[in-house]
């Protein structure tokens, strides 16, 4: 009975903590599940918060985005109106309005008109020279058309501006040529000034008389050449008629720029 | 009894690991953590400069109405512009502290009937005692194509990369065309019997009939011009055309005469009391 009674004891216990073990497993098991279940819940519900937010996000920065372009480019649309010659900016009280002037390509300065657009519409302030007849102008055209008075005050500005630029490329790219510097009043639209050529022979000294009465254009409409030498070859007077008409028809510079280049011709024959 | 030691080792250490996770994920009822984060950044993005959608779109409708009335007042409409910039830096020694840039530019729009498409280059050099642009390439391309004093301007302005003549003309012959189109229609409204437009409204010429004496007829051949400068003008021309018995008849040689007479007739009353006069004259032998 001993022996069979020691391992009928010894197997129960042996049972016992198996027992025990095999409970606590199960036990542990199931709270590992439970856990594992609780972890994935978290993990879906939080995943979803944050697309949700994300796609709240996202929808809103795609229509920022949609928004922020249509916006940079009538930004932009409104600055390309300067290559027109007439920009602005609409005003608490009306439009100041930008005249952009340029000659042949060669971008010049810009002036403003400052409009208030009541009925009728008035200049508040504006940069137009005291020269050009603004008042002439807007008496014209400013109450009835708006449009008009623009451009055809654009016509005023721009045609100075290109005299102008003539006038300042003259003196400053042909200082040499001229014996007697430019003088010139500040509407620029009467010009004198001597200038001397080389002919094949012997230098020819002009001077000239440039009158822009059309306040529109900038080409002359009154030239007079005079021939300023002493002597009495016959030579002068072809060179002098040729001027007359290339300082009517050609800016002011690019008949200085063809006196070098004809210089140039000449110095070439003799070499040949 | 190793195996199932080890097991429950395991689990627990696995049970270990859950819990802590599980603290760390927000419980239900809990606003996750991670939501409340992005929520903050939000308002940080305002600070950033990126406005408000709201915002966005008042100060885009206030550009719209900008743009709109720059249109109106201009009578040109740009409706596509992009530019493209290109550094062009000047490595030569002798012209130090000069830079160059290069733009691209590409502009389309319309000025009432006519569309252009235009693609220009602007090079900006900055010296250190000034800064210059000038246009230094220039393509115009402009529909329609059937007015041949429209491309022959366009070819000059482009040689001459003359972008701001190129608008300036623009909007003149534009004008100048929708006033003789408005003339032509008031004209045909006003005697319908005598009135002939060939081409419609929008025609260069306008034929005046003699309805009692049919074989006569006088027509206005109206052309805008453009010239060198891009100065826009009109330059009207009176034909006649009469049968050829009338022509024998003619001893005071006024059919021969008419034309100067009509650039006569021009100057003194302007465009539309020569026109209306010159209709008259024919209306006269209609009653």
């Amino acid at each position: 009975m001993s022996r069979s009674h020691k391992k009928s004891e010894e197997l129960p216990r042996v049972q016992r903590d198996e027992n025990v073990l095999r409970t606590k497993i199960h036990e542990l098991r199931h709270l590992r599940d439970k856990l594992r279940a609780e972890v994935k819940r978290r993990q879906a519900r939080v995943k979803a918060c944050s697309a949700n937010v994300e796609t709240n996000q996202t929808a809103e920065i795609s229509e920022q985005q949609v928004l922020e372009k249509q916006k940079e480019n009538v930004k932009a649309i409104l600055q390309a109106y300067r290559f027109t010659g007439l920009s602005g900016k609409l005003t608490s009280r009306g439009v100041c309005v930008c005249i952009s002037t340029a000659f042949e390509g060669n971008l010049l300065d810009s002036f403003f008109v400052d409009l208030v657009m009541e009925k009728p519409p008035w200049i508040h302030h504006h940069s137009i020279p005291v020269f050009i007849p603004l008042e002439k102008i807007a008496a014209a055209y400013l109450q009835s058309d708006l449009q008009r008075f623009l451009f055809s005050l654009c016509e005023y500005v721009n045609a100075y501006s290109g005299r102008k630029y003539q006038a300042d490329r003259l003196q400053s790219d042909f200082e040499a040529l001229l014996t007697v510097p430019l003088q010139r009043n500040s509407l620029c639209n009467l010009l004198s000034f001597t200038y001397k050529v080389d002919g094949r022979d012997q230098s020819f000294s002009f001077s000239a008389r440039l009158l822009y009465e059309d306040l529109t254009a900038t080409l002359p409409t009154d030239v007079t050449v005079t021939y300023q030498g002493m002597e009495a070859s016959t030579h002068w007077e072809e060179h002098r008629a040729s001027h007359e008409i290339l300082f009517r028809t050609k800016p002011l510079h690019q008949v200085f720029a063809s006196f070098s280049k004809e210089v140039e011709k000449l110095d070439l024959s003799l070499v040949s | 009894m190793d195996a199932e030691a080890r097991e429950v080792r395991a689990l627990e250490a696995e049970i270990a690991a859950l819990q802590r996770r599980c603290q760390e994920l927000p419980a239900p009822g809990e606003k996750p953590s991670g939501v409340r984060k992005s929520c903050q950044k939000l308002p940080q993005s305002d600070s950033e400069g990126w406005e408000s959608s709201k915002d966005l779109r008042s100060h885009l409708g206030h550009l719209k109405s900008e743009l709109s009335f720059l249109s109106t007042l201009t009578g040109f409409n740009i409706r596509n512009y992009s530019k493209k910039i290109e550094a062009v830096t000047n490595t030569e020694v002798t012209e130090e502290g000069t830079t160059k840039v290069l733009q691209r530019h590409r502009l389309s729009g319309n000025c009432n009937m006519v569309t252009f498409q235009l693609e220009f280059q602007v090079l900006e050099i900055q010296t250190k005692e000034k800064l210059s642009s000038a246009i230094t390439d220039l393509n115009i391309i402009m529909e329609p194509t059937e007015y041949s004093e429209l491309s022959e301007f366009a070819c000059r302005a482009e040689e001459r990369r003359d972008l701001l003549m190129f608008f300036q003309s623009l909007h003149f012959f534009v004008e100048w065309y929708e006033y003789r189109k408005h003339t032509f229609k008031h004209f045909k409204e006003k005697y319908p019997d005598t009135v002939h437009l060939p081409e419609g409204a929008c025609s260069h010429c306008m034929e005046i009939h003699s309805t009692s004496r049919p074989g006569f007829e006088l027509v206005v051949v109206w052309r805008i011009q453009i010239n060198e400068e891009g100065k826009v003008s009109p330059k009207l021309d009176l034909l006649t055309k009469v049968p050829q018995r009338a022509l024998v008849l003619d001893k005071n040689r006024v059919i021969e005469t008419a034309p100067s007479s009509f650039q006569t007739l021009l100057g003194v009353l302007g465009i539309e009391a020569a026109l209306d006069s010159l209709i008259k004259l024919l209306c006269v032998g209609n009653n």
